[in-house]
């Protein structure tokens, strides 16, 4: 997992509200370099890295929410995020299960057990791979269909306000 | 998931020094009150809303290190980067056995046979996985982790 960028500029004596126009846009481009990855469903790393960079702007927005009034812009992008997070989240939760499960299988098999898998394990493997092929497509449409309503600007424009 | 604690007044116009103090504070009390039910164990969620709360407290100390002494900050953000660390080997396994249980009633009986070995033996990772994270309970209460944080927090 990468780790989280190091925040520069913050200035601990000035007021609260203006440091949240300092912290939030660099959250934003944490999330945002990992954007050329996406389109390649095996980058899972990549994928990871998206969704622990956008957990952390979600805890952030949540840390200065207070700032922004009227709320409703911010709440509606809030949501968007959280909703992001969680398919990539269960995106990565597949990918977690197939790594249990083919290294069960080969823990269990031993010569020619390795070519047939247990049937049970079988099974789970071949619906883990739809699985996390849906919520790959799902994830990658919501992305595209963001990207173009400009949702990064969107963001960008509501912390600087 | 248990909900998020309000932060009780981050008015916009305090230094951002003070509201820091206040948050980080409010994060690191949060996480350390399901401590005790993430050491009995009984409740998976427990475990869960601890790690999360760790998370949330690691990403207002990410925000906001530049508002205290280098190298204590350091020191206690280590310490909760390894709490984090210990509940998220606990936690992904409690997932992956729920998963797995739920599965199980979709299966043939033939398969459930093969799901059922694989349960049994995430159950013996997670006893592993409970080990350290227990162990570092223990270690942070020998060294007064918990009012030491708080003092160098709040207290300054």
């Amino acid at each position: 997992m990468a780790k989280a960028h190091k925040i520069t500029g913050v200035e601990p004596q000035h007021s609260y509200c203006a440091n949240a126009r300092i912290i939030l846009p660099q959250k934003v481009e944490e999330v945002y370099m990992w954007e050329t990855f996406i389109r390649n469903p095996a980058r899972r790393e990549e994928l990871h890295n998206m969704r622990i960079a956008i957990k952390r702007l979600r805890y952030t927005m949540e840390l200065f929410g207070v700032v922004y009034k009227p709320k409703k812009r911010f709440t509606e992008c809030l949501a968007v995020l959280v909703d992001l997070q969680e398919i990539l989240g269960d995106v990565h939760d597949s990918d977690v299960v197939l790594d249990v499960l083919t290294d069960y299988a080969y823990r269990c098999g031993d010569g020619a057990a390795r070519d047939a898998l247990a049937p049970g394990v079988a099974t789970l493997i071949a619906r883990t791979r739809e699985t996390r092929k849906a919520d790959y497509e799902t994830f990658l449409e919501k992305w595209e269909h963001l990207s173009a309503k400009g949702f990064k600007q969107k963001l960008l424009a509501i912390f600087a306000a | 998931m248990a909900k998020v604690w309000e932060i009780k007044s981050s008015a916009t116009g305090k230094k951002l020094e003070t509201c820091a103090r206040q948050i980080i504070a409010t994060r690191f009390r949060e996480m350390m009150s399901y401590k005790e039910g993430a050491r009995d164990g009984t409740d998976i969620e427990c475990v869960h809303d601890m790690r999360v709360a760790s998370r949330r407290l690691r990403a207002a100390m990410d925000n906001f290190m530049d508002c205290f002494p280098k190298k204590p900050f350091k020191k206690r953000y280590k310490h909760v980067k390894a709490i984090t660390r210990t509940m998220g080997c606990v936690r992904d396994l409690d997932v992956l056995i729920a998963h797995f249980q739920k599965e199980l009633s979709t299966l043939s009986e033939a398969e459930q046979g093969d799901i059922q070995g694989l349960i049994e033996h995430l159950r013996q990772k997670r006893d592993e996985a409970r080990k350290p994270m227990l162990a570092l309970f223990a270690e942070l209460e020998a060294c007064d982790f918990e009012e030491k944080f708080l003092t160098f927090f709040e207290g300054l």
